[in-house]
């Protein structure tokens, strides 16, 4: 049911904060996508899955690491906390500031009170700047993985777009 | 949950009764209270089929549940009434499919409400304007209308609306929908009128919807959207009912009108999300059970479902106020191109129909009148002649309804009728429904080779984001003829006309 997606998988170096890493994926999805992130910890599939999620946005190597913004997100399990978190941001992009992150790093990750703090490398939308990719409309609960038993950390969420 | 019962097993739990139409039956899902049923044609079926041998072969691992399964899930809800209804357009959705109706019984402490059976795009809808303009006067300025349309309605990712507005006026607009746009002079009064609900859900309360819903809302006001959203020029293809067709204004093949798909943008999905949020809340409170939890619902008469209902009609207000502006848009992109006023095009709107909405309408249920909450999701009402409910304009022929082809295509106005009233609550299809992944549309389809071949046909294009020109490709979706045929034939509404697009514009 779920097929390989077209996934891009190099080592960016670029900007004042050094490399970027890239480990996220876009994963076939019917009506809308299906957003795989990876990492060494499960606070860097996290970070990776917010990255994923502006990268589906708009060209994320067009955007610059010239301001930060900080969320807060709460939750009452591991998968509402991802929702929480990937809705924060969401919502930084879609009103005030219109933010959009190059790069996201969590600073605090509460793992018995479910709270994560954390901070967008990036800058404010600009249309003349940065092209127009799909928008996301929300983040959903729909088949929500979030493996922790695994050496890379591997989360799968859906985005409706 | 017996995930892994094989697919010949699942066969017994499927009737067809006739050559459009399978039953459900109890025990195809734990729970269910009333049967499924969904419309289909050979095709449709073959492709609902398909995606349960794939669910069984898969036995439970990973993936979505197919459209059959979440049916069935949604008619184990408490208090739902005769069925569970699958239209042609069906397709797997979260918790409810997209094309997915069913009705719940108010008078039922029991009943609930679902936000997953509206969607995440509240009042997701259509417009339809005429206008006196004959294919021959517009085909000469075909591009500058599609650019000034362009120039004039903020699409795409990031785009923000061009309406001046502040929170206060956001407020009121979430509470008086077509009305506050009428009172700042961007609807025309005979627009309320052609309107569902006549554009305003009366019972709004702004005071149900949260900050953040508020803040997403007010830049995206007056802007259309990305994805399967657009504004098309379209001319009259074909005329099926002569009757229907003039009562809307309608009286040659060649006429062309203008079509508006959108929906409450980033307010309606953030007034969605969290209600979701609460509801999960509330049902591990109150210990609901569903057998899927984006089926996440609320009681009726509970606090969570009463604000969710009121957000839910300020996020059709919005929608509305939405569309109107882009009407007001539109009308003034002619206006300049053909140097005239609106007026004087007879921009008249035909209708505007919503369809992700859940609505307390009044049916007949075992020979009782019955007051139930409709949820259409991805479908739309279709109320026949001699409803009270619709325009005096429409009496005689029946509620318009106005079924959205995917880019390039062709779509559809049809009418309601008495068979759709009993058979499926007065509702019908909503457009074609997606057939390919997005990265599968992208991969398979090279962006020239369609551009080219919208312009074969005579089709100006403009579009915010590149990508999306192969993810909104025909080859995309299913085919929208398929689906309103086979509506038709089952006899839930009739077709009228015919539409062929000329300008496309999306974001």
């Amino acid at each position: 049911m779920v097929e390989e997606g077209a996934g891009y998988d190099p080592e960016w170096e670029g900007g004042d904060d050094g490399e970027y890493v890239c480990k996220y994926e876009y994963l076939d999805h019917t009506a809308d996508v299906q957003l795989h992130s990876w990492g060494e910890d499960v606070k860097e599939a996290f970070e990776q899955c917010a990255v994923g999620m502006f990268g589906y946005m708009t060209e994320i190597d067009t955007v610059e690491p010239l301001d930060t913004y900080e969320t807060e997100a709460e939750g009452d399990d591991m998968e509402s906390l991802l929702y929480q978190f990937l809705d924060e941001w969401l919502f930084a992009f879609s009103a005030e500031p219109f933010f959009i992150a190059r790069d996201v790093k969590i600073v605090e990750f509460d793992r018995e009170n479910f709270k994560i703090k954390s901070v967008g490398y990036g800058e404010t939308f600009d249309l003349s700047k940065h092209p127009q990719g799909t928008e996301v409309k929300a983040i959903t609960y729909s088949a929500m993985q979030i493996h922790e038993e695994v050496d890379t950390n591997d989360i799968y969420v859906v985005l409706d777009i | 949950m017996p995930e892994n019962r094989s697919y010949n097993d699942e066969l017994n739990f499927l009737d067809k009764i006739d050559a459009h139409t399978w039953r459900i039956k109890k025990g195809f899902v734990p729970n269910m209270k009333v049967d499924g049923f969904f419309y289909v044609n050979d095709l449709l079926e073959k492709l609902m089929f398909d995606e349960l041998r794939q669910h069984s072969r898969a036995a439970g691992f990973g993936g979505f549940l197919p459209a059959m399964k979440q049916i069935a899930n949604v008619a184990a809800l408490p208090g739902i009434v005769k069925k569970s209804v699958g239209l042609p357009d069906v397709h797997a959705g979260y918790g409810f499919a997209i094309g997915n109706l069913a009705a719940f019984d108010m008078s039922n402490p029991e009943a609930v409400v679902s936000p997953g059976g509206v969607g995440f795009d509240i009042n997701c809808g259509v417009r339809l304007l005429r206008t006196n303009l004959d294919e021959r006067d517009v085909q000469p300025v075909k591009d500058e209308l599609a650019q000034a349309m362009f120039d004039h309605i903020p699409v795409g990712v990031g785009s923000k609306g061009v309406i001046p507005m502040g929170a206060r006026d956001l407020e009121e607009a979430l509470e008086m929908g077509v009305d506050w746009s009428l009172r700042e002079g961007y609807a025309w009064a005979e627009d309320k009128e052609h309107c569902e609900e006549y554009g305003r859900m009366l019972n709004a309360d702004q005071s149900a919807v949260g900050s953040k819903a508020k803040k997403r809302g007010l830049p995206q006001l007056g802007t259309l959207g990305a994805g399967n959203h657009y504004a098309e020029i379209q001319v009259v293809d074909e005329i099926f009912d002569d009757y229907a067709s003039r009562r809307m204004g309608i009286d040659h093949k060649g006429q062309v009108v203008v079509m508006i798909h959108s929906g409450s943008r980033g307010f309606g999905h953030q007034v969605a999300t969290d209600a979701l949020v609460a509801m999960e809340k509330a049902m591990k409170r109150d210990k609901v059970l569903t057998n899927d939890r984006q089926l996440a619902c609320a009681r009726i008469s509970s606090p969570e479902g009463q604000e969710y209902l009121k957000g839910m009609a300020c996020a059709a207000n919005f929608a509305w106020v939405n569309r109107s502006s882009m009407t007001f848009l539109s009308r003034q992109a002619f206006a300049k191109v053909f140097n005239t006023t609106p007026d004087d095009l007879d921009m008249q709107l035909i209708y505007d129909v919503s369809h992700n909405i859940a609505k307390m309408e009044e049916h007949i249920v075992d020979g009782k009148q019955t007051t139930l909450l409709v949820h259409r999701k991805g479908s739309t009402r279709a109320f026949p002649p001699h409803h009270p409910l619709i325009p005096v304009d429409y009496q005689l022929s029946g509620q318009p309804v106005l079924i959205g082809g995917t880019m390039g295509t062709c779509s559809y106005v049809l009418t309601g009728t008495e068979k759709g009233m009993e058979q499926t609550f007065g509702t019908t299809c909503h457009g074609a429904g997606r057939a390919w992944s997005r990265a599968k549309s992208r991969r398979n389809l090279d962006y020239q080779e369609v551009l080219d071949r919208l312009a074969e046909k005579g089709i100006s294009i403009r579009v915010a984001s590149p990508k999306l020109v192969m993810e909104e490709a025909p080859e995309s979706y299913k085919n929208v003829t398929d689906v309103v045929n086979t509506c038709h034939a089952v006899g839930i509404s009739k077709k009228a006309i015919k539409l062929r697009p000329i300008a496309v514009i999306k974001g």
